[in-house]
């Protein structure tokens, strides 16, 4: 398969699409649809994870009730079986708490006409050094 | 950053609250230290703290104690604690709520965390069953968390940031366990000096009396 020369567009794109379904607690659930039952994987603060049900889990375990984003930059690349690798960098607000910035990395794998995330990495901004 | 806090103490204390998000640890600081205090983020790390100085009796001396009370800002539900949250810490405040059940459950990997984290093996921690004002939502009951926290030799408190129970009494007791042992680890190093010097002494006597030194 050839490079989508579509990257860039498709990452805002999705980028968009998934943070909206993710901020509502009431479309969360659809994520699922996202992920591949078992060959998407998910490193969430250093935990690793492997398919749809796993990651589910650990997104409906997470604990506030509100969250709010601001999204920095969406930077992407075509990669050579047609997927998209995507990186967010941006800060989220959960609740009352102080914002943290955060990075996260997709990975998206092309499927017929679409794509699903084969690919998903989260951290926190924060350091180790005050 | 320390521009605008008073010097003038005797000791430092750094204390940790921890424990799950939404038990109230925020609002638990704000009661203890409401009025005499100013909070600073640390966005790096994403901590907040919160000063006070107390005044602390000890062997008969009065010592100026600067507190130092780190909270974090939330990322324990991204289970993001890093470890510059816990270096240095003197000692724990584990807060869960009375009326969330899955936070008492928590209890137990908390102490696994500061077991890990902390100096020593054994950390100073005082366990809270906080929101002890809600009694018809309670969820969690005394005897439950009282024979808890002996299982875990912790000391264990109800307090509430409503009412303000218990609230300073906490921090009291911990300040107490964090001043003993530091009372007894000054005391084990000068026994040790002292021990040294003594052996040192015997040594020498012994050389002295031209005996063998074995």
């Amino acid at each position: 398969m050839a490079l989508n020369p579509q990257y860039d567009a498709i990452g805002k794109g999705f980028v968009q699409q998934y943070y909206a379904l993710f901020d509502d607690p009431a479309s969360r659930a659809s994520l699922a649809n996202m992920y591949n039952v078992e060959t998407s994987f998910m490193t969430f603060e250093g935990v690793q994870l492997q398919g749809a049900v796993k990651i589910m889990e650990k997104l409906n375990s997470l604990t506030f009730q509100k969250i709010g984003r601001l999204i920095t930059s969406v930077d992407s690349q075509p990669m050579f079986d047609g997927g998209v690798l995507i990186n967010v960098l941006g800060r989220l607000q959960c609740d009352d708490d102080p914002p943290h910035p955060y990075m996260q990395t997709f990975v998206l794998k092309p499927l017929g006409e679409s794509f699903f995330v084969q690919h998903d990495i989260f951290r926190l901004g924060i350091h180790d050094i005050a | 950053m320390c521009s605008s806090i008073n010097m003038d103490y005797d000791y430092l204390i750094k204390l940790l609250c921890v424990g799950d998000s939404g038990v109230g640890k925020t609002s638990f600081l704000y009661k203890y230290t409401d009025g005499v205090f100013h909070t600073q983020f640390i966005s790096t790390v994403g901590i907040d703290f919160r000063e006070k100085t107390v005044m602390y009796q000890q062997s008969g001396r009065q010592h100026r104690i600067h507190l130092q009370l780190w909270d974090t800002a939330g990322q324990e539900r991204f289970r993001s604690l890093t470890t510059a949250f816990y270096r240095d810490a003197m000692g724990f405040l584990l807060l869960f709520d009375l009326t969330n059940e899955a936070s008492f459950l928590e209890v137990r990997n908390w102490i696994e965390q500061l077991k890990t984290h902390s100096l020593t093996d054994d950390p100073d921690i005082v366990l809270c069953g906080h929101k002890c004002d809600l009694q018809e939502k309670r969820l969690v009951n005394q005897n439950r968390a009282r024979e808890f926290a002996k299982n875990y030799n912790l000391q264990y408190l109800e307090t509430s940031a409503k009412t303000g129970q218990n609230i300073d009494r906490a921090i009291d007791l911990l300040l107490d366990k964090v001043m003993c042992r530091m009372e007894t680890s000054v005391e084990y190093a000068m026994m040790c000096a002292t021990g040294r010097r003594q052996s040192l002494q015997k040594l020498q006597d012994r050389r002295e009396g031209n005996s063998c030194a074995c």
